[in-house]
């Protein structure tokens, strides 16, 4: 009698003969089958549209939709002692659902929309179906125990029916902006922790015990039933939270799920310290339930801890593939190695010989793919090395790939076995190294130059945004062709493509495209991306006629075109000049170090108009609303925790002197709305340099985004005043645009500050006692220039230059120094005394700087 | 040019003339006759025989040869090991190493199952092994281009 109640998949049922269960084995073939193509689109990752998205699409609606939609009904007519339903409806569906996922992957890819949302209407209506099919069944069957079973993949359709939807409209408005990333959380929680999770818990109460090979627990179906109430109850709240963003609100709602899951384990540990599980099916499944415990505990720190959706969403997008595979596909595996025996049947001894044929290295296998989990889920979480995490992919690819291969094994005659075995070993042996070989070939460059001879119909060109260069960066056509570009974005950063007075294209991010109609070209055309700084740095396209007068890309072209800036070098500015009414000095006082060791601090990036030189305001981009940015403190061996957040209007990113690390993703750039966190361990000592790394470097600094670390040496004795002195060039461009990206490319400056501004202590003296000791702290921002800080009247007794010493008071050859010399972006202090009341100036003394602003008065009183 | 560099990069040719050869020959010409013309007792014993003296001269001459040759080219040529993570000639020749690896593990893989009794598997490494041959070769001509 157990054997019966807790073997559904083996007791005769109605309908379930010989030729139902081949018909189960098909739609399992199914199911490999994207398996495996979500692997390929693994490996294939740098030839492919959208890599991430593809492959846990295949995985989870491709290969996860398949087996639930094919499973949940054949354990709904077994726990019923139901009907089958006939199997031309079932292949029909069957047929309509893999359309449907054909066509929204297919779809996707290709950016057409109209089949994403057909294919969308296709697959609710077959999910839908689905459901009406389930009620019907639970409706006309008799009463059983296990009808709880089918209320969670009947809420668990819902929650698809809902992810789906939002999907939908997050493919078909395909913008970005704040209900962008709503819908992305709401899509994602709603399929994984709605569609699949609930399925796959509704059939753990009875299937566990099934592949334990042991009776159902004891209040099994009770607590299935509060499991069911807390996790669709608490997904609800989830996906309400998300899209209305109220980040608590979500966050209880997680919470409430994970005790809904927690509810469910009861039953499934207290049947597994019955019944040891031993073989790869149950140890699969019970390994693949653990990681839905991890994800779900993940994804509640996740949440709690990220400042907004979208810093959210990008831990987020790195998490889902591993977890996915953790969860989804390890219990995948888990039940299909024991449901294919089961299936393919053929009585005890065949069963027997076909789980064997599954078992081969099992241990193996089920560490590789978990340790390769972990390691993935590390290292994406903890900014590990890239290495770590595809050494994680690797290890998960090799035991999906043994999977795979095993169940086709089992199914090849003896004879053939061993070639079919080479060949797929062949393959393996080939894909990898060759998918090394090809990596990283994606920023190869292509033509410099198209000519196009022909003038019929319309003429094609496809030109791609990469690495801050436009390819082909000129396109050469005989008059009166009519060109259509089509502009694809190949960086990481966003960029456009715009043409004056004609067509342009919106920013695209990495891999979107889009076509610009340039219609008959009679005359040439000059286009360029809009990005600050981009254009100076080289991103422009050239139309040219043959035949016709090529347009030099000399200054004054480009002066003439609207969206550049002009060569200001007709600005007139006296620096000398009285600031305007309202302007305030930056204090150059420097604070001792706080006492703390881990500093954290949030550094908005920020644009704003403000006076740079007398009578000239334009836009400045600055760290925390302030060029130089504040300058931090700290000691050797401090932790310097810094959130970097993008408030501005392009693409931004920091580097740290002071710290050392990869710069690959601490320094990546960001766009406006992300934020990123930059954590570094003050080593060494010295006065260092922090600067945007977004390129053109030179105009993100020559517009502001500079400042300095002081981190001060052991033992650096206290001193009456501490100043900070951050030497810079001024570019003058205009009011909107900021500094002028020609000038700056030519260091062409009209003026060199202390601190931002020209003759900034002039206006507004520092002050200083008689006797005082003062230490003098200097850096050089740049762009291009250092510094000769200099204190007319004075010699420092104490220098400090670049991390050492050159000179201290009491020194045996009782010497002193005139200049602290800096090159760009070195940095030192020097110390001195005044020894009598005056007005001390400090300049640069490379007099070219010194005489354009680079200068400052000291005003010393007993 | 000619010189002495040529003669390592030819001595390196000619070991992996040895090896990919050698299999090619195993493989398509002699298992075949083989099998077709000698007793199963007599063709097992000699094939057995065949794949012990490749095993020993794999191991005692080949691998020793191309390790060392290779090296030394490399290191004539400035590879380093970060050079490897380069996209183009770097990763290729990290392809070419791993690939290279894999054939060494799945021949060695092939001589263990045969001792141990699991021809199939035997089988499939062989074939393995030899695809995995091929791949190394084709990695080699990209390298000379790239």
């Amino acid at each position: 009698m157990t054997a019966t109640l807790t073997d559904p998949t083996t007791r005769p049922v109605p309908g379930q003969g010989a030729a139902r269960r081949t018909w189960h084995l098909r739609a399992n073939a199914v199911v490999l089958l994207y398996v495996a193509a979500a692997l390929v689109a693994l490996v294939a990752h740098d030839v492919l549209p959208v890599p991430r998205w593809l492959a846990v699409h295949l995985l989870l609606l491709g290969a996860a939709t398949n087996a639930i939609v094919t499973w949940s009904e054949h354990f709904a007519v077994a726990l019923l002692h139901a009907r089958a339903p006939s199997r031309a409806r079932s292949a029909a569906r069957l047929v309509a659902l893999n359309v449907a996922v054909l066509g929204v992957l297919v779809g996707f890819c290709f950016e057409l929309r109209a089949v994403v949302l057909a294919s969308a209407v296709l697959l609710a209506g077959v999910v839908l179906g689905h459901l009406v099919s389930l009620v019907l069944l639970s409706r006309h069957a008799l009463m059983s125990r296990f009808a709880r079973t089918i209320h969670f993949y009947l809420a668990a359709g819902l929650a698809l029916l809902v992810g789906v939807t939002l999907g939908s409209i997050m493919a078909v408005t395909g913008e970005r902006g704040v209900w962008y990333d709503r819908l992305h959380a709401a899509h994602v929680h709603a399929n994984v922790l709605g569609w699949v999770a609930l399925s796959v818990l509704g059939t753990l109460f009875t299937l566990w015990p099934t592949v334990l090979r042991t009776r159902i627990a004891e209040g099994a179906m009770t607590a299935a039933r509060r499991c069911l109430w807390l996790c669709a109850g608490g997904l609800a709240v989830v996906v309400g939270g998300f899209l209305a963003d109220l980040p608590w609100v979500t966050i209880a709602g997680l919470v409430v799920y994970g005790v809904g899951v927690a509810v469910a384990l009861q039953p499934f540990v207290s049947t597994a310290r019955r019944k040891h599980p031993t073989d790869v099916a149950a140890v699969s499944m019970a390994a693949g339930t653990a990681w839905l415990v991890v994800a779900v505990a993940l994804d509640v720190v996740a949440l709690a801890g990220a400042s907004d959706l979208h810093h959210y969403l990008t831990g987020l997008d790195a998490l889902v593939p591993v977890l996915a595979v953790g969860f989804v596909l390890q219990v995948l595996i888990g039940s299909l190695t024991y449901l294919v025996p089961v299936l393919r049947g053929g009585g005890p001894a065949a069963v027997r010989t076909t789980i064997a044929a599954l078992a081969p290295a099992w241990r193996t296998r089920v560490i590789a793919l978990n340790l390769g989990v972990a390691l993935s889920a590390l290292g994406s979480a903890l900014h590990l090395p890239r290495l770590v995490v595809m050494g994680g992919w690797g290890l998960i690819g090799a035991a999906v790939l043994g999977f795979l291969a095993l169940v086709v094994l089992a199914f090849v005659p003896e004879r053939a076995r061993g070639p079919v075995g080479g060949l797929w070993i062949g393959v393996v042996m080939t894909a990898l190294p060759l998918a090394l070989a090809l990596s990283g070939q994606g920023g190869a460059h292509g033509p410099s130059s198209v000519v196009l001879t022909s003038t019929d119909e319309v003429q094609t060109v496809q030109v791609r945004l990469v690495g801050m260069n436009v390819e082909p960066s000129v396109i050469e056509v005989a008059p009166g062709t009519r060109l259509k570009v089509v502009v694809t974005n190949d960086d990481a950063m966003r960029h456009d493509l715009a043409f004056p007075d004609g067509p342009s294209t919106p920013l695209l991010s990495r891999g979107e495209h889009a076509e610009l109609d340039l219609g008959t070209v009679d005359a040439p055309l000059a286009g360029w991306c809009t990005v600050p700084g981009h254009r100076a740095a080289g991103m422009t396209i050239d139309i040219r006629v043959t035949g016709a007068e090529t347009p030099g890309m000399d200054h004054d072209g480009m002066a003439s075109m609207p969206g550049m800036s002009s060569t200001t070098s007709d600005v007139d500015v006296d620096v000398h000049d009285k600031p305007g009414a309202g302007w305030q000095p930056r204090d150059a006082r420097l604070t001792p170090a706080p006492a703390a060791t881990v500093h954290r601090i949030r550094l908005p990036i920020v644009e704003k108009v403000v006076e740079v030189a007398p009578g000239v305001r334009q836009r400045i981009w600055t760290f925390g609303g302030m060029a130089p940015g504040p300058t931090l403190r700290g000691n050797v061996g401090d932790e310097f925790e810094v959130t970097l957040v993008n408030e501005g209007t392009t693409a931004h990113g920091i580097d740290f002197h002071a710290g050392q690390g990869a710069p690959d993703e601490q320094m990546r750039s960001i766009e406006p709305g992300q934020s990123l966190v930059y954590r570094f361990t003050a080593d060494h000592s010295g006065a260092w340099l922090y600067h945007c790394s977004t390129m053109p470097m030179g105009l993100h600094i020559a517009n502001g985004m500079f400042g300095a670390v002081v981190i001060d040496p052991p033992g650096l004795p206290a001193v009456d005043r501490e100043y900070v002195l951050v030497a810079s060039e001024l570019f003058l461009g205009t009011t909107d645009e900021g500094a002028d990206a020609a000038k700056v490319a030519d260091d062409d400056w009209d003026a060199a500050v202390f601190n931002g501004y020209p003759d900034q202590y002039v206006h507004a003296p520092l002050t200083a006692r008689v006797g005082e000791r003062v230490r003098w702290w200097v850096v050089a921002a740049g762009p291009n220039d250092g510094v000769d800080f200099h204190i007319v009247g004075t010699q420092f007794d104490t220098v400090f230059k670049e991390g050492a010493y050159l000179l201290r008071p009491g020194n045996a050859e009782r010497g002193a120094s005139q200049v602290l010399d800096l090159e760009a972006a070195q940095g030192g202090f020097v110390e001195q005394t005044f020894a009598e009341p005056g007005h001390y100036a400090l300049v640069d003394h490379d007099m070219r700087r010194g005489e354009s602003g680079a200068r400052g008065v000291v005003e010393v009183t007993r | 040019m000619l010189g002495w560099w040529s003669l390592v990069r030819a001595v390196h040719v000619f070991g992996a003339i040895f090896w990919v050869g050698g299999e090619l020959v195993i493989s398509a010409v002699l298992l075949p006759v083989v099998r077709r013309r000698l007793e199963p007792a007599l063709g097992s014993y000699l094939l057995g025989a065949v794949g012990r003296r490749f095993a020993v001269l794999t191991v005692a001459a080949f691998l020793p040869l191309q390790v060392i040759t290779g090296l030394a080219l490399a290191w004539h040529k400035g590879v380093t090991i970060e050079s490897l993570a380069d996209p183009g000639y770097g990763r290729i020749l990290a392809a070419k190493l791993v690939a290279f690896s894999l054939v060494m593990i799945a021949a060695g893989g092939h001589g263990w199952a045969m001792a141990d009794g699991k021809p199939v598997l035997a089988r499939s490494l062989a074939i393995g092994s030899l695809f995995g041959s091929l791949v190394v070769v084709v990695l080699a001509t990209a390298l000379a281009t790239a």
